[in-house]
């Protein structure tokens, strides 16, 4: 019977299908593991740097030290132009992950348009990449294969751009946007501020007992030099928190879509029998009627 | 003697995270020492040697790139962004210390004069320990 063989086919062609999304959930375990230790070291030091960058932020909000005059720390009002860095997979098969990515994207597009300030993208991954290309949304830079391999020179070429568009007062802002890990099964999703060094949640009155001194002739050079190497490390530290976090997500992904494929087999074979069992039916049917009339 | 707590923390991870007597680093003004109660000040760190010595008197060497740091009274925070600390179990290792130490100072841009300084004293830390 040609329904019975078409259910035969069907089963095989979704356990072939499991067969992959097993092996890929494999390949992503093995994968984030490497992807996870990396990211993991190198939090401690992405969160210490975060934290001496936004103690002199909030040193020169409170007067303590100079730099006042330094764009790295100043509000600026009335912003032009920003830059939005984001970071994407090159690969799909991931779930929801670029998908969260690119909706935040949108969304912080969407505020910074209401207030009619100009957004250039600038975009590290295939996915988010094509997904902005199809939809006909400019992007200003893009960078591929970044994402998969994080690699700490092209990063930081590809950060130092903005950072100097940023000096030179063609952009007001800077943002990066990408989804980190958290843990195994869930991705956490950052849309970070880098610069202009937010400095709105430091408490001036915390300051007063202890003193920092940053020599006031190289004050200049110490601040530029610092906050470079604080936004090279930010780009770095999202491209490696996020790969990690894509290798959790896929194997996530894979993990249902194995499951899934596992489900379907059982409800095909109980299909399959059944047709089996009524195509035998038919036939001792068929038999006995045979059989009968010949009486 | 006062000790003052060090962490030595890099993008692969903490070097060092233990008491010390005094440190040694390499300031981009000049070598400058930190004992306990030192003032507050935050800095930034060229390419040299971070020496520390320990509570039992022993001094160890790190070899840094590039680096930040944060002292107050109590403790003193090195943010490095790339780091070989010149020690070893054997003579094996200290060797094997040193020529990463020495791979790392090729890395640094040429430019720096100081780059022979460090090298030499990179070399008599290994020698010290040998």
């Amino acid at each position: 019977m040609a329904n019975l063989k078409d259910i035969q086919r069907q089963i095989k062609s979704v356990s072939n299908t499991q067969k992959t999304t097993r092996a890929m959930k494999l390949v992503s375990t093995a994968k984030l593991r490497r992807a996870e230790e990396l990211a993991k070291r190198s939090r401690l030091y992405a969160a210490k740097m975060n934290q001496v960058i936004a103690e002199i932020a909030g040193r020169i909000k409170c007067n303590k030290v100079g730099g006042l005059d330094n764009r790295f720390f100043q509000k600026i009002e009335n912003p032009k132009m920003v830059d939005i860095v984001f970071v994407t997979a090159d690969k799909g098969l991931c779930g929801g992950f670029n998908i969260q990515t690119i909706k935040a994207i949108k969304k912080l597009i969407a505020e910074y348009e209401k207030q009619n300030v100009k957004v250039r993208l600038r975009g590290v991954g295939k996915k988010g990449i094509e997904f902005f290309k199809y939809n006909e949304v400019e992007l200003f830079d893009s960078a591929l294969g970044l994402s998969s391999k994080p690699e700490k020179k092209r990063s930081d070429e590809f950060i130092m751009s903005s950072v100097e568009d940023y000096s030179d007062g063609k952009i007001d802002a800077l943002h990066i946007v990408y989804n980190g890990y958290k843990n195994i099964i869930t991705q956490e999703l950052h849309v970070n501020k880098i610069l202009p060094v937010d400095s709105d949640q430091f408490d001036c009155n915390e300051v007063q007992n202890s003193m920092l001194e940053i020599e006031a002739d190289d004050e200049e050079h110490v601040l530029t030099s610092l906050v470079n190497k604080y936004v090279e490390y930010n780009m770095y530290y999202s491209l490696i928190d996020s790969v990690a976090a894509e290798h959790s997500a896929r194997m996530q992904a894979m993990d249902s879509a194995t499951n899934n494929a596992k489900e379907m087999v059982k409800t095909l074979k109980v299909k399959y029998n059944k047709a089996r069992q009524a195509a035998i039916t038919t036939e001792l049917i068929e038999i006995i009627s045979g059989v009968e009339s010949m009486k | 003697m006062e000790k003052l707590k060090l962490e030595i923390i890099t993008p692969n991870g903490v070097i060092y995270n233990d008491y010390a007597v005094s440190v040694v680093l390499p300031g981009e003004e000049g070598e400058f020492g930190v004992l306990a109660h030192h003032a507050s000040l935050t800095t930034l760190l060229e390419a040299g040697v971070i020496d520390i010595e320990k509570e039992d008197k022993s001094v160890e060497s790190i070899l840094i790139n590039w680096g930040v740091v944060q002292v107050d009274e109590k403790k003193v925070i090195v943010l490095v962004e790339g780091a070989v600390a010149i020690r070893g179990e054997n003579d094996g290792a200290i060797a094997t210390a040193l020529e990463d130490a020495k791979k790392l100072i090729r890395d640094i841009a040429d430019s720096n004069p100081a780059i022979a300084a460090v090298s030499a004293r990179i070399e008599s830390a290994a020698q010290r320990l040998l």
